[in-house]
């Protein structure tokens, strides 16, 4: 019941964030909801996990958090050089 | 003691799951960028740290408990490395944050107007360096060219190859 509680939290704040990523004016703004989009999709996983009883989808959840920084940086990487790492790719103007 | 422990485990999981909502809310409400990465930074430290400690109590000392603090450790360093390189590279693009003036209206204000030593920090290395970089990579055999020319270090330069030439001739052979 308490996970329930929890979980209806995550899930308003995950409804939040998907309407920021939606009208978020710079590309800067959806990637700050985009990642708390995967910070509430851990904390869906970690508590669904508890509330049914199965916590072994945590396994996921610390993927998910693993996953969720190196997506963020990836994506700011790629929108600074249009580009992931070829040196010659980073003589093109960035943005 | 079970009831204790579901009691803080309630008001645990209904404090992080407060917190995570107003992270949300500001991250609709705030006026730019920044401020709305403050909100999530808040939400994404106490928010999670608070619910993960609510699930922690119900999990007693068992291995999901250690699966839960590696969770929580992992998310509570890569969100600040995180919102720190989104904040670099939204200032790098030229977003301007939102000050108070004097009258109390929120101006968009270039940082570097204020800190000008934050220039020297913000100054877009990466472009202009490598260009630069470049020309003197291509310069450096002309350099000893110039230096072979005028019989600085020539015999060495010429005497270096052939000895290493044969071994690894030798070698290939071998």
């Amino acid at each position: 019941m308490m996970f329930a509680a929890a979980i209806i939290a995550v899930l308003i704040a995950l409804t939040l964030a998907v309407a920021r990523a939606l009208a978020g004016p710079t590309a800067f703004d959806r990637l700050l909801a985009a990642n708390k989009i995967g910070v509430s999709a851990i904390m869906l996983l970690a508590l669904f996990g508890f509330m049914t009883g199965r916590p072994e989808f945590l396994d996921i959840g610390i993927t998910y958090a693993l996953l969720n920084m190196i997506g963020t940086l990836a994506v700011l990487k790629f929108f600074r050089y249009g580009a992931l790492g070829h040196a010659q790719d980073l003589d093109r103007d960035p943005g | 003691m079970g009831q204790v422990i579901d009691l803080l485990s309630w008001a645990a999981l209904l404090g992080g799951g407060f917190f995570y909502v107003v992270g949300a809310i500001g991250l609709n409400r705030m006026p730019d960028i920044f401020t709305r990465m403050h909100a999530v930074s808040v939400s994404e430290t106490l928010g999670v740290g608070l619910m993960i400690f609510g699930m922690l109590l119900q999990a007693g000392f068992t291995l999901v408990a250690v699966k839960l603090i590696i969770i929580v450790l992992v998310m509570w360093t890569t969100g600040a490395v995180a919102t720190h390189a989104l904040a670099r590279a939204a200032l790098h693009d030229g977003e301007k944050p939102l000050l108070a003036d004097a009258t109390g209206a929120l101006v968009a204000t270039d940082p570097v107007s204020l800190f000008p030593e934050l220039g020297v920090r913000l100054a877009t290395p990466l472009k202009s360096e490598i260009v630069e970089e470049e020309p003197v990579e291509s310069g450096a055999p002309e350099d000893a060219e110039t230096l072979a020319e005028a019989g600085y270090g020539a015999e060495e330069e010429d005497a270096n190859p052939d000895a290493e030439r044969p071994d690894s001739a030798d070698k290939e052979g071998q």
